[in-house]
């Protein structure tokens, strides 16, 4: 009888540390793997605390699981553990999409992977758009390219809700917006160009994109409020 | 069969064929007087030996905690695998029937010797697990765990079921 690759070690080692969650890698049963544990705010009220952290941890793994549901790669998840408020999921190794893309900026644009890139994006947020999915945090940095296939791993769903309004999907391309004039301008308009994939991807384009056009004007917030 | 790490215990496999005795199997397991306990699992509804691991991870935990929802480790092991909440519908597809010829056994910590005796409790031919990939049923599996076409496009039917084990109870 043989024995597999050891697993239990679990040790941890910590990748980066966020405001609501710090993230490990990991080893879960022989892959390797990221953990994501949301700590708890002790300037908040405990049970209030522990309700917020659960929900947010349960609409995560139901937000990622949503999005591989409708045809959009994320990782994988493995496991999700309420009492130690933890998401663990595979590990994708490739850089991100600002990684490649400030590359870009330094060195040169290849034309052909800007576009390659700049179309899997569109298709993957047209797809979960079209299932009444909003990321609510695209950003370059929430999707990586994976090694060897260049294929889009779309992450972070944190922030992730359901909704079928032009109104969350405008804001949701909106934001995406914001985030690739202020990283990536020196790679031309990148935008226009996940548009393009978008509206071949999504049946609901032209409601969103009109949406888009209004809150162009008005910013990511609807009222002057907070 | 083959023995993996999970957790700092360990989970024994073994992969059979051509079971003749699953009505025995089945009766002994529902009396609880099979010797060792075991886990049998519709091996056709397994393409892949991770999301076993997955499961079998799940089980640990909630064991750890005390916070286990069937009797048995094992009959857990059989209910987590299947990534749905109804327990009597996940041992009847996810466990064995009268009829069942194809069956992975799992043990918790188990010694040489228990493996041994489970191998004797089935009358079937053990094969490699190398085999379930092409053993496994495609079209049960997509419809047991509702995995749609575009899913597929983007990720192996091994990792669609871990994702279902791991979600289910976040859903």
């Amino acid at each position: 009888m043989e024995i597999e690759a050891d697993t239990g070690s679990s040790s941890l080692i910590l990748l980066k540390q966020g405001a609501e969650a710090r993230v490990f890698e990991s080893d879960f049963v022989g892959r390797r793997s990221v953990v994501k544990e949301r700590f708890s705010k002790k300037y908040r009220h405990p049970i209030l605390d522990s309700k917020l952290t659960l929900k947010r941890l349960n609409a995560e793994a139901r937000c990622m699981t949503k999005a591989r549901r409708l045809g959009v790669c994320t990782p994988v998840l493995y496991a999700v553990d309420p009492v130690s408020h933890t998401l663990t999921f595979e590990f994708v190794e490739g850089p991100s999409v600002k990684d490649v893309f400030l590359e870009f900026g330094l060195h040169g644009i290849n034309e052909k992977q800007l576009d390659d890139i700049a179309s899997q994006i569109g298709d993957a947020i047209g797809k979960i758009h079209d299932g009444g999915l909003i990321h609510g945090d695209l950003t370059t940095s929430n999707m990586l390219l994976r090694n060897g296939t260049n294929q889009l791993v779309l992450i972070d769903f944190g922030l992730s809700f359901t909704s079928t309004l032009p109104e969350d999907k405008a804001v949701d391309l909106y934001v995406l917006e914001r985030a690739l004039l202020s990283m990536h301008s020196s790679c031309g308009n990148v935008m226009d160009r996940i548009l393009a994939a978008y509206r071949k991807s999504s049946k609901q384009w032209s409601s969103t994109l009109n949406k888009l056009a209004q809150v162009r004007q008005r910013g990511r917030k609807r009222t002057m409020v907070g | 069969m083959k023995v993996f790490k999970i957790n700092g215990g360990t989970l024994s496999l073994a992969l059979f064929t051509d079971v003749t005795n699953s009505k025995e199997l089945l009766e002994g397991m529902q009396t609880a007087t099979l010797e060792p306990e075991v886990a049998f699992l519709n091996a056709l509804l397994i393409p892949d030996i991770f999301p076993v691991l997955a499961a079998a991870h799940k089980t640990l935990v909630a064991k750890s905690r005390d916070s286990l929802t069937t009797r048995t480790l094992h009959a857990e092991l059989v209910y987590n695998y299947s990534g749905s909440k109804h327990i009597s519908e996940s041992l009847k597809r996810c466990g064995i029937s009268d009829t069942t010829t194809y069956i992975l056994a799992a043990r918790f910590d188990a010694t040489p010797e228990e493996m041994k005796a489970v191998e004797k409790l089935i009358n079937g031919k053990e094969v490699d697990l190398e085999e379930l990939e092409a053993r496994a049923n495609q079209a049960q599996i997509q419809k047991h765990y509702k995995i749609s076409g575009p899913e597929l496009g983007v990720s192996s039917l091994a990792d669609a079921i871990t994702c279902r084990i791991a979600a289910r109870d976040a859903l």
